[in-house]
């Protein structure tokens, strides 16, 4: 494959346009996809960090973040119910956040019990085997410059009670507008004004040996005003409740969907032009009697190679700029998985677009090599 | 050649025969049908009646692959515009007649340097067309119709890209491959010069044969 290669590197210019093309693709593609996994993602966040197998949520709610209230009757009903081995409070509410200077700022104050999992962000006092410390909650690093946070601790007010930042995390932005702020329950339960006995939600976790899918029959049965979910069923209504029934999250899903068709078809028409450009070549190979499979093993190592070039430069450029973009859209992500998602469907692209000029240069009439 | 109200006749009546070991000239003026003609020899396009043998074989009625072979294994092609690959080299072009059908290796690189010694390119042939001169270029291109050892060499006015010095020299080059190597040459040209090399001339109007052997 010398001709195929050596026609490549003769025109450098060429075959760096063309890879940035192919790049150019792939970039779009690997960077609007971050965008919409992130934005999914985002919008399962704290459900995912649960330890639960089940959901019991008020009737009809949509999402995790746009909670309502459950009667505390649920939970011990709940709790009496075979294969149920705990049963956790989780309160969401939109709270007043008052920094020292007097600013106000609206937060979604959430709740939790250390049972509700080890990985839920709660603040934990150090060394206490696992006791919360009262009063104090936890905000997400990319909120700190908007709550004005210039150390921790620092001494805050939530409708109108004290409280103290008592940590950072990490990886809880919300899109929304309004920072996720975490909160004990208890004290949650005092800020909002709820009091205890009206939660959120109630994860459940089914005991060992039970089937989930049993449980959860169980309990819709036995509590008929509320839904209940399993793990995943709550995680993709919260993420589709985002991405299908809301604007941005609709603008989300449409430029993806839009930048995965416009990339492709960037990468099988900078393929396909590139081919048509050395049509008098494949003329001259047909005339002087090479078979098609020749020709097509040319056409195809060519296409290969840029998609190769262009799929290197595309991801290696798309990464650092999705790193880059967190600065101000904190939930963009790019998993591992979306690299070969890019990547495949661009291949298949570039070897159809081939192969349609393949049919294009197999095609030619050999006699046109006798005209100038 | 073409159809419905566009279609012509290109050629009509032709019966001609090419013999080895001579330069055949085939001329006339523009249109006339000399390069449908050489399209047909080379096995390029196919007549619509008529029969076209090539080696004993009727290549008119062979298939696409068929004719593929043929004209890898028994033509050479010589075209105006060279036809070169602009990304090879000198040598690697005349290599490429070999790749087509899958031979390479020392022996192939070999023999294309020997047939380009012959040709009086030894020192140029690690050089790219672009930096050959018209000349040069011709005789990479001789060089790679000559690398399976066709019985037949096909040339579309060699010479017309060329300055008359060089075009003479080509002449003179495909005229000692048809006497020397037993060849077929089959050349068309505009230029009548060119008759003193050729053993035969045909003349073309219309699609249809006016002259005999001079």
């Amino acid at each position: 494959m010398r001709l195929a290669l050596r026609n490549l590197l003769h025109d450098p210019t060429r075959f760096v346009v063309t890879s940035l093309g192919v790049a150019f693709a792939v970039f779009l593609m690997i960077f609007q996809g971050s965008l919409l996994i992130g934005f999914f993602r985002a919008a399962a966040k704290v459900i995912d960090t649960t330890d639960s197998d089940l959901w019991i949520a008020p009737r009809g709610v949509v999402c995790f973040d746009l909670a309502a209230t459950l009667d505390s009757r649920f939970r011990e009903i709940a709790l009496g119910i075979s294969g149920v081995e705990s049963v956790n409070p989780i309160s969401v509410n939109f709270v007043g956040y008052q920094i020292p200077d007097g600013q106000h700022r609206t937060v979604v104050l959430i709740g939790a019990d250390p049972k509700v999992g080890l990985r839920f962000p709660l603040p934990y006092l150090p060394d206490s085997g696992g006791a919360l410390e009262p009063e104090a909650i936890l905000v997400d690093e990319t909120n700190v410059p908007e709550l004005e946070i210039d150390a921790v601790p620092s001494a805050v007010e939530i409708n109108g009670r004290r409280a103290h930042i008592a940590g950072i995390v990490h990886g809880f932005s919300s899109f929304l507008g309004s920072p996720y702020v975490f909160a004990s329950y208890e004290d949650a339960a005092r800020y909002s004004r709820l009091g205890r006995q009206r939660a959120a939600y109630l994860t459940v976790r089914v005991a060992r040996g039970y089937d989930v899918a049993a449980v959860k029959d169980k309990l819709a049965l036995e509590l008929p005003e509320v839904d209940v979910w399993t793990h995943a069923q709550f995680e993709r209504r919260s993420q589709w409740y985002w991405v299908g029934k809301t604007g941005a999250g609709a603008a989300i899903l449409t430029a993806a969907v839009l930048a995965f068709l416009i990339g492709l078809v960037l990468v099988s028409q900078t393929i396909y032009a590139t081919t048509m450009e050395h049509l008098e070549e494949f003329a001259t190979l047909k005339a002087l009697g090479a078979s098609k499979r020749f020709t097509a093993k040319i056409v195809l190592t060519q296409a290969l190679v840029f998609c190769a070039a262009g799929g290197v430069v595309g991801v290696g450029s798309a990464i650092p700029v999705v790193k880059l973009a967190q600065n101000a859209v904190a939930w963009i992500y790019t998993p591992l998985w979306l690299v070969p998602v890019v990547l495949l469907p661009s291949l298949l692209m570039c070897m159809l677009a081939s192969i349609t000029s393949i049919r294009t240069a197999l095609s030619v009439e050999p006699a046109k090599v006798f005209r100038v | 050649m073409g159809t419905g109200e566009t279609s012509v006749r290109a050629l009509s009546d032709v019966s001609l025969s090419f013999p080895a070991g001579a330069v055949t000239l085939i001329m006339g003026p523009s249109g006339c049908g000399k390069t449908t003609l050489l399209s047909v020899l080379g096995c390029l396009l196919k007549p619509q009646v008529g029969s076209v043998m090539v080696n004993g074989i009727d290549v008119a009625a062979a298939g696409e692959e068929e004719r593929a072979r043929i004209r890898r294994d028994q033509i050479g092609f010589i075209f105006q515009s060279f036809r070169l690959f602009k990304a090879l080299t000198a040598v690697e072009n005349a290599m490429l007649a070999m790749e087509i059908s899958g031979e390479k290796g020392p022996q192939v690189r070999a023999q294309a340097e020997r047939i380009l010694g012959n040709l009086e390119l030894s020192e140029k042939r690690h050089l790219k067309p672009d930096e050959l001169s018209g000349g040069e270029k011709q005789r990479v291109a001789i060089a790679r119709a000559l690398m399976r050892e066709p019985k037949i060499i096909l040339a579309d006015e060699p010479t017309a890209s060329l300055d008359s010095q060089a075009g003479e020299r080509i002449t003179r080059i495909l005229r000692d491959i048809a006497e020397e190597q037993q060849r077929t040459v089959v050349m068309v040209s505009h230029d009548e010069w060119l008759c003193r090399f050729a053993e035969k001339v045909v003349g073309l109007h219309d699609g249809k044969v006016v002259e005999s052997p001079i």
